[in-house]
């Protein structure tokens, strides 16, 4: 078991990859924002890269062990510290039964960081998925964030605790964080000639976009675009500006929504229809960078690519989450 | 094909006498987008025939392919490009589409979902009341603190009217979404087809089973939220989380696409009742019947000239309503 002492500023159970399946039913995949990350605070404490740990965002998490166990911290490097003592990350470290857990705010690159333990968290898995939806209130612990005073049951750990701790990641292997963060893109569904002129997709993978203060698990709102972008006077029977259009599917997670005049890139917890286009969609192998991306510091461009190199990008990332990776 | 670097439609159908052409256009690593033409037409046909093909896709059951979200005029493919190419998802839909050649091929399965509706009942109005307190004190769709008045005056009708036409006609599911469990209901008797605008700015809060209309579309809020969509009562419960209820026991969803939901007038203590039968309880009995949409009959009957007479008529008044209703 662990118990929650300082529930910190959002701290939420997600897995990987999420509650997939009910888009057309109007629920988001939900799911860890930076699934790298996640993945190898997974590998490193022994379960399958896609099993529930913790998402820390903004930091300020206190929590006590239950039990002896291990875990791993991957992320931003919010400074975390085991009984007071700084707690190295990126590996896995044996805790025992009464052992406390402290992060400190967001590090100097990155946003978010995740706390991996041998087993997982162990909530009950709603519509086959036990990540939090905090926008719909479903799913994680409670369908909420943490508090203090939580008690997360923990699953069973895959291995013998002591072959389980002091494992490490080959050189090379840790992803880089910066505070500019380059997103692969694949344009579409709505581009130049009929929605955007050529002028503003060329604008769209050329400039940099400042992150909005005022972005969350459902979207990343970026700096506006100028009138010239579009390319009709007007959304038709959609609306009467010209990102509007009758309500369609969004391609979530990934999709950048142009609403008004600003673009706004749908992630986890994001909306499932609307009635704004869509320019462009981040590749899969990509969408862990927009949940290291810092609102109000970081900055977002984005590179045009193609479907075979997005399909590589996948597949390599899968790799990447074996336990090749280990040192 | 390609005229530009940005050009994403990969493939296309050529228009026929039943259908508009298709076009395939990409939309991400793993996401494709079938719409039907290049215009933007909001015409219940093509929602018909985009439910009827993504039902033959989705009984085949294809590797890789995640999941479908239709619209009224789209629908979004969700795949796995390591299981399945988007060529070959190409291929597959193509062929779904050639097995309808003809309207008379487009015939889907629709159920007529009962739903009884307080009008003006006393929970929606809080929500009124609370967005004029909290939100907007001079919202000019708030008159004599509620929202069909303003409904009507868009339209050119009398608030009687207005209900009349919510109650005089089934509204057809063309997608779930949104919201969890949401349905994008729309009006299938023309006659009956209220336009309004949406709130400016939104609500904070909604209570669960308010039902609303945005543009034309009608919404019954599945738990409580946010919201833009201008209130006119409530309805029963459409969605729950804990799966307790019978009808929820292979989910929290009570909407499917290409449902039908028909409206009776019932007075709110009802609806209160039913609430506590849906959720504590556990043992109110939904009215649901199964049917068809045959989607030849449906032109035929929209076409004719009683049904386009109204439209004519209903379209006057609403020109004059648009006219002298505030904007928001």
């Amino acid at each position: 078991m662990l118990k929650i002492i300082n529930g910190g500023i959002e701290v939420l159970v997600e897995d990987w990859p999420g509650r997939l399946g009910y888009l057309g039913m109007g629920m988001s995949a939900s799911g860890a924002f930076d699934n790298l990350a996640l993945g190898f605070a997974n590998l490193l404490v022994g379960n399958s890269p896609g099993e529930a740990g913790l998402e820390i965002t903004g930091g300020f998490l206190e929590a006590q062990f239950a039990r002896d166990t291990v875990i791993a911290v991957t992320g931003t490097d919010m400074k975390p510290t085991l009984n007071g003592e700084s707690l190295p990350m990126w590996q896995s470290v044996a805790v025992n039964r009464g052992d406390t857990v402290k992060f400190g705010h967001i590090g100097e690159y990155g946003f978010r960081c995740y706390l991996g333990v041998a087993g997982g968290i162990d909530v009950p898995a709603y519509l086959g998925s036990k990540s939090t939806c905090i926008f719909g209130g479903y799913g994680g612990f409670e369908g909420r964030k943490l508090a203090a005073g939580d008690e997360l049951k923990l699953g069973a750990p895959r291995g013998a605790l002591q072959d389980l701790a002091g494992r490490r990641l080959k050189d090379g292997v840790r992803p880089d964080y910066q505070r500019q963060w380059q997103l692969r893109a694949i344009p579409g569904p709505n581009t130049s000639p009929d929605y955007v002129t050529e002028e503003g997709m060329d604008l769209l993978f050329s400039k940099s976009f400042k992150i909005n203060h005022n972005s969350n698990r459902s979207a990343y709102r970026l700096d506006p675009l100028p009138e010239s972008f579009f390319a009709r006077p007007d959304g038709g029977v959609g609306g009467s500006h010209p990102s509007n259009i009758l309500d369609h599917a969004y391609a979530i997670r990934g999709a950048l929504n142009i609403c008004g005049n600003t673009p706004i890139l749908l992630i986890a917890d994001g909306p499932t229809l609307g009635g704004y286009m869509c320019a462009l969609n981040v590749i899969n192998a990509d969408l862990w960078k927009i949940g290291q991306g810092t609102p109000g510091r970081d900055s977002i461009t984005f590179r045009m690519v193609g479907q075979q190199e997005a399909t590589e990008a996948r597949r390599a990332q899968k790799e990447l989450l074996s336990e090749a990776s280990l040192a | 094909m390609k005229g530009n670097k940005y050009d994403v439609i990969l493939d296309t159908m050529p228009e026929t006498p039943s259908r508009l052409e298709i076009l395939f256009r990409q939309a991400g690593d793993g996401f494709l987008q079938v719409e039907y033409g290049r215009e933007q037409r909001a015409a219940l046909q093509d929602s018909f025939r985009i439910l009827a093909v993504n039902d033959i896709i989705r009984a085949r059951q294809i590797n890789g392919l995640i999941e479908t979200v239709p619209g009224l005029r789209t629908n979004l493919f969700h795949f796995d490009p390591q299981a399945l190419s988007s060529a070959d998802l190409i291929a597959q839909i193509k062929e779904a589409e050639d097995s309808m050649p003809t309207i008379d091929d487009v015939v889907l399965e629709s159920r007529v979902i009962h739903l009884p509706l307080a009008f003006e009942d006393s929970e929606t109005k809080k929500a009124v009341q609370k967005y004029v307190k909290e939100v907007r004190p001079d919202a000019p769709n708030v008159i004599n603190g509620y929202n069909l008045e303003y409904m009507a005056l868009c339209n050119g009708v009398t608030v009687a009217e207005a209900k009349n036409m919510i109650l005089g006609t089934e509204w057809f599911n063309s997608g779930c979404g949104f919201w969890p469990g949401g349905a994008f209901l729309w009006p299938v008797d023309p006659r009956c087809a209220l336009v309004v605008p949406k709130y400016n700015p939104p609500r904070t809060w909604t209570p669960e089973g308010a039902a609303g209309i945005g543009g034309p579309c009608v919404f019954t809020y599945t738990t409580p939220t946010g919201g833009g969509y201008q209130l006119f009562g409530r309805t029963i419960p459409t969605f729950q989380f804990s799966c307790k209820h019978p009808i929820f026991k292979e989910g929290p969803f009570l909407y499917r696409p290409a449902d039908r939901v028909k409206f009776h007038e019932v007075q709110e203590q009802e609806i209160l009742d039913i609430f506590d039968h849906v959720h504590n309880k556990t043992d109110y009995r939904y009215q649901i019947e199964s049917g068809q949409v045959v989607a030849k009959d449906y032109l035929t009957w929209v076409h004719s000239e009683e049904v386009q007479n109204g439209v004519r008529e209903l379209k006057a008044k609403q020109a004059e309503g648009v006219r002298k209703a505030p904007r928001l």
